[in-house]
């Protein structure tokens, strides 16, 4: 994969040039300034939210914006003629992806830890933050390649939290019966955030090991049955069918 | 250097296939025009042969060897402007072409190429913020960043002043002389006739015609020449044919009326185009 590193860097250069970075920074010091106000116990809990939603949420975001400029602007058409295949292209994405949050664990890492003393079990942290980025980036480029537009990524995405993310809260609030929440394990968001939780509390191992497994599985299979069938009939749709 | 035969591409959605069955052959070292109205089925062949459509029927053979046999290191070694300006638009003009240039092993010195065509003092101006001109000529750049031997432009010079679009063909004639082959589709007949050592006109999906603008014009044309001459403050005209130029009646006009004009029965790849293909061309 010759070419990745080309397109990770001009990935990163674009997210700032397009001012992505940006927005996504004024969400993170959002974030540090709703911790500024928590302290304890709350605050141990506010902060795998945090990450939960910067790995769940904004990543499929982030990857929606820069997918819908890419769109708009037509420039996949040049980049295909390049020597550059599918798959570095898709891997890019996600790569970019990934260390974006890598950043977002270290900067609130940091805040937490200067303006709070907060630390916690980083090493089983950021492998549960990658993982979860992965999924989460592969179905925000399957969410964006159903979309016409931003306004209909932006419907795709509510549909996506309504039906994927709103469950196990609600099962929280006790409103959803406990023996039908036992399956939640099963969404994707509900999965994320037992394996980010693993760095704030103690998690049974079954739940790590299948978290782990279950993620990784669907990370392949979204990318070999999904994203890509999705992205050559997006490429066909951009050339012109 | 590029081969085709009994090529036939359909759309998914489609039911008729966008281009049914076209044969022809683009040699090292030419330029090879494609014309025919819109949705005859020119950018469909150019999508295929850059292999951005899969799936086609038929055969392609690019150096000897069938183009699916090649892997994406094929576009090492051609070179591709879109109609549409294509950039990023919040990227200069120079950090668009530094990041393509990037993903090529063998690449050109991009200044020259860039004060050849007038953007090297708006290099450093985003490429959004740029005329529609300037964006097709940074297309064209982008086309050409890689060295290729083989180009691939899809109405290179539609919506670039005159003359830029004369700087622009001066560089692709420049690119043939060097070895370069040229795969070009283009509205603009003067460009095509100026620059094209072969032409083929499609429509409706099928090759209408296909042969050296030259030999075209001649046989399309009319072999005649008509002379306009004014007599008794009348103007006058009188048609005479290739036979009929060689007998002293035709010398005695010229001898002894006042000839205002003389104009050949050569048509122009305009009236081929419209005869083959059965469209008009746009304004």
């Amino acid at each position: 994969m010759p070419n990745l590193r080309v397109l990770i860097q001009g990935e990163f250069i674009r997210l700032n040039k397009y001012n992505l970075f940006a927005a996504n920074f004024v969400v993170l010091l959002f974030w540090v300034f709703l911790a500024w106000f928590l302290e304890g116990e709350v605050l141990r809990q506010f902060i795998p939210v945090i990450f939960l939603m910067d790995s769940v949420m904004m990543t499929i975001l982030l990857v929606g914006a820069t997918l819908f400029y890419e769109k708009k602007e037509h420039t996949i058409n040049s980049v295909m003629v390049t020597p550059v295949t599918e798959n570095e292209y898709l891997l890019s994405k996600i790569l970019v992806n990934a260390l974006n949050s890598l950043i977002t664990v270290a900067f609130i890492s940091l805040a937490v830890y200067l303006i709070k003393g907060v630390t916690y079990n980083y090493w089983l942290l950021v492998p549960a933050v990658l993982i979860v980025t992965v999924v989460h980036t592969l179905i925000g480029i399957r969410l964006s390649y159903s979309a016409k537009d931003f306004t209909s990524l932006l419907i795709n995405y509510m549909i996506y939290v309504f039906v994927f993310v709103l469950p196990p809260v609600f099962a929280q609030f006790g409103l959803i019966d406990a023996s039908v929440a036992r399956f939640f394990i099963l969404l994707p968001p509900e999965a994320s955030s037992i394996l980010i939780g693993t760095g704030f509390v103690e998690v049974e191992l079954w739940k790590i090991l299948f978290g782990y497994s279950y993620l990784a599985l669907l990370s392949m299979v979204l990318f070999r049955f999904s994203v890509k069938p999705k992205f050559n009939e997006y490429m066909m749709k951009e050339m012109g069918v | 250097m590029i081969k085709v035969k009994n090529l036939r591409y359909k759309y998914q959605k489609s039911k008729d296939y966008a281009i049914n069955g076209i044969d022809f052959q683009i040699n090292e070292g030419e330029i090879f025009g494609f014309l025919g109205p819109s949705g005859a089925g020119k950018s469909t062949t150019q999508k295929v042969l850059i292999k951005l459509l899969r799936g086609f029927e038929g055969e392609i053979e690019y150096q000897g060897k069938p183009l699916n046999s090649y892997d994406d290191q094929f576009y090492q070694d051609i070179g591709v402007s879109f109609e549409m300006p294509i950039s990023f638009s919040k990227l200069t003009a120079l950090e668009n072409l530094e990041f393509f240039k990037r993903l090529y092993k063998k690449t050109v010195d991009l200044e020259p190429l860039l004060k050849r065509v007038g953007l090297w003092d708006d290099r450093h101006k985003k490429a959004g913020e740029y005329s529609k001109g300037m964006k097709i000529r940074l297309n064209f750049i982008r086309a050409l960043l890689n060295d290729p031997m083989f180009l691939f432009l899809d109405e290179p010079t539609n919506g670039v002043d005159p003359a830029n679009s004369r700087i622009m063909k001066d560089m692709i004639l420049e690119f043939k002389q060097k070895g370069g082959t040229v795969f070009l589709t283009s509205h603009i007949m003067g460009d095509i006739d100026e620059l094209c050592d072969r032409v083929a006109f499609i429509a409706e999906g099928k090759l209408r015609e296909e042969g050296a603008p030259r030999d075209l014009k001649i046989k399309y044309g009319r072999r005649t020449v008509t002379v306009e001459y004014r007599e008794n403050g009348e103007l006058h005209s009188q048609t005479f044919t290739m036979e009929e130029i060689k007998l002293p009646s035709f010398f005695k006009l010229l001898q002894e009326k006042e000839i205002e004009t003389l104009h050949s029965g050569e048509t122009t790849l305009e009236e081929i185009f419209i005869k083959v293909t059965g469209v008009k061309l746009r304004a």
